[in-house]
């Protein structure tokens, strides 16, 4: 774990200094469990930031809400760091309007597991390496770290913020590509009539309260599809067709742009899992043209980098 | 007499066919195909092709211009990136890749939408009708979208 006290220097410098107008980043939430976004505008108020295991949120998602000229701070993990590349890539923030606190990721924990192993009694959690002291009302319970980590942190590639201004702490070992290839390719080897049960189970369980894409940095339309009137795009209301429209369209408006950070996932109330939608587009963008999102902040995405190149690489 | 397969075709006008395929295009049409003209293959929103799979059709085709005869240069590039991902994530997902089919047409080519479509049609036939993703509730059954 990064040097808490470090974090909330640079902070308060940043603030004293006048180089930010706003530093985002987490303050203690109503439950040891639930640390929340924050928002530190003075020096003074700093002292509240904290950053562990817990805190879910994906921070690049405040980018687009705060006003457009502010000097933003951001303490950014390796998965916010790349969605802040893939936003400024895509023109929503000046690279030079920013400044990014880095550190390195050792993984989100997924509260909901804590809770399912320790009960809802938490009083406060530790992190020691690789181990968790969770306190209860009953006594104290250690466990191990990796076993409660969020799914698609198990699958990180770059724990590390590629390009934050300022790194606190020791870079981490990058992560193990073929894991997130297994996962596509394990769903891949499946029936097609089993993948469509798999999708059909999970998908059919939504309440379409759009909390997946409100956690998502890269939805940021000011209309979302499912919002539109006229033309009405989809069905909007919980039926088969809008919830099964809704999840395979939300993926696919993140190809080429989600940086499995698997903000969707922790926020959905359901418990439905969507990662593995976006994953497999991932995989097919690597595959097909080499590209991960927001490693740099000039790369467009393939989509958007369409020349008469692609000439050669299709059959007719 | 069974039922023929459903074929929702998106057709770019610009690229579509010698005049008399154009005409048959327009005006003779079998009634199990749904014709969607549109100015170009890029403006296929991913989302139409979805409506036409949740609608019930067992199998969209897309004809779209050959590389470099694209009317506004790079359209049906940026089609193609976009809507064969967006096939091999229906497949993904469950909707069986061979049902969409995109045939990217010489002008030149006389005659050749039909034989397309016919061929098509026959692989549609050997498929069955489609019943992955159809889940739009018929109008006719009181679901004037929800």
């Amino acid at each position: 774990m990064p040097d808490l006290n470090a974090i909330r220097t640079e902070a308060k410098r940043l603030l004293a200094e006048g180089v930010v107008d706003v530093v985002v980043a987490f303050k203690a939430g109503e439950t040891p469990l639930h640390p929340q976004p924050a928002f530190f505008r003075s020096a003074d108020e700093v002292d509240q930031l904290v950053y562990d295991g817990l805190c879910q949120n994906n921070l690049a998602t405040f980018l687009t809400r705060v006003p457009k000229q502010s000097k933003v701070g951001m303490v950014v993990r390796g998965c916010e760091n790349r969605s802040v590349n893939a936003l400024v890539v895509e023109k929503q923030k000046n690279r030079a309007d920013l400044f990014l606190i880095g550190v390195p990721c050792e993984g989100i924990l997924d509260w909901q597991k804590i809770v399912g192993e320790v009960g809802e009694t938490v009083k406060s959690v530790k992190e020691n390496g690789q181990n968790l002291m969770i306190e209860t009302k009953a006594g104290y319970q250690l466990l191990e770290r990796h076993d409660f980590l969020h799914e698609s942190c198990k699958r990180c590639i770059h724990p590390n913020p590629m390009s934050a201004d300022i790194l606190i702490g020791e870079a981490l070992q990058e992560g193990d590509p073929n894991l997130a290839r297994t996962a596509v390719e394990t769903f891949e080897d499946q029936t097609i009539e089993d993948r469509y049960a798999w999708f059909q189970k999970e998908a059919e369980r939504c309440i379409r309260c759009y909390a997946c894409r409100q956690a998502c940095p890269m939805c940021y339309c000011e209309e979302c599809f499912v919002d539109h009137i006229e033309p009405r795009w989809s069905e909007s209301g919980a039926t088969p067709a809008g919830m099964q429209g809704w999840h395979i369209v939300r993926a696919f408006h993140q190809t080429g742009r989600c940086t499995s950070c698997g903000a969707c996932e922790r926020a959905c109330p359901m418990d439905i899992k969507m990662t593995y939608l976006t994953e497999k587009l991932n995989h097919d963008m690597r595959e097909k043209y080499n590209f991960e999102p927001g490693l740099d902040a000039q790369t467009q995405p393939p989509f958007a980098a369409v020349t008469l190149d692609d000439k050669n690489r299709f059959s007719v | 007499m069974p039922e023929k397969p459903k074929i929702a075709l998106f057709q770019c006008r610009w690229c579509l066919y010698a005049p008399a395929d154009q005409e048959w295009v327009d005006t003779q049409l079998p009634e199990n195909i749904h014709l969607t003209k549109t100015p170009c293959t890029g403006r296929i929103n991913p989302l139409y092709v979805l409506n036409a799979v949740q609608g019930g059709a067992d199998g969209v085709m897309i004809s779209g211009c050959l590389p470099e005869q694209c009317h506004f240069k790079t359209g049906n590039m940026a089609a193609r990136r976009q809507l064969e991902e967006f096939n091999d994530f229906l497949d993904y997902i469950g909707y069986d890749k061979q049902r969409v089919r995109f045939v990217w047409l010489d002008l030149q080519d006389r005659g050749i939408i039909q034989k397309q479509l016919a061929a098509f049609e026959q692989e549609l036939d050997d498929l069955g009708p489609a019943s992955n993703l159809v889940t739009r509730v018929k109008v006719a059954e009181g679901g004037q979208n929800a």
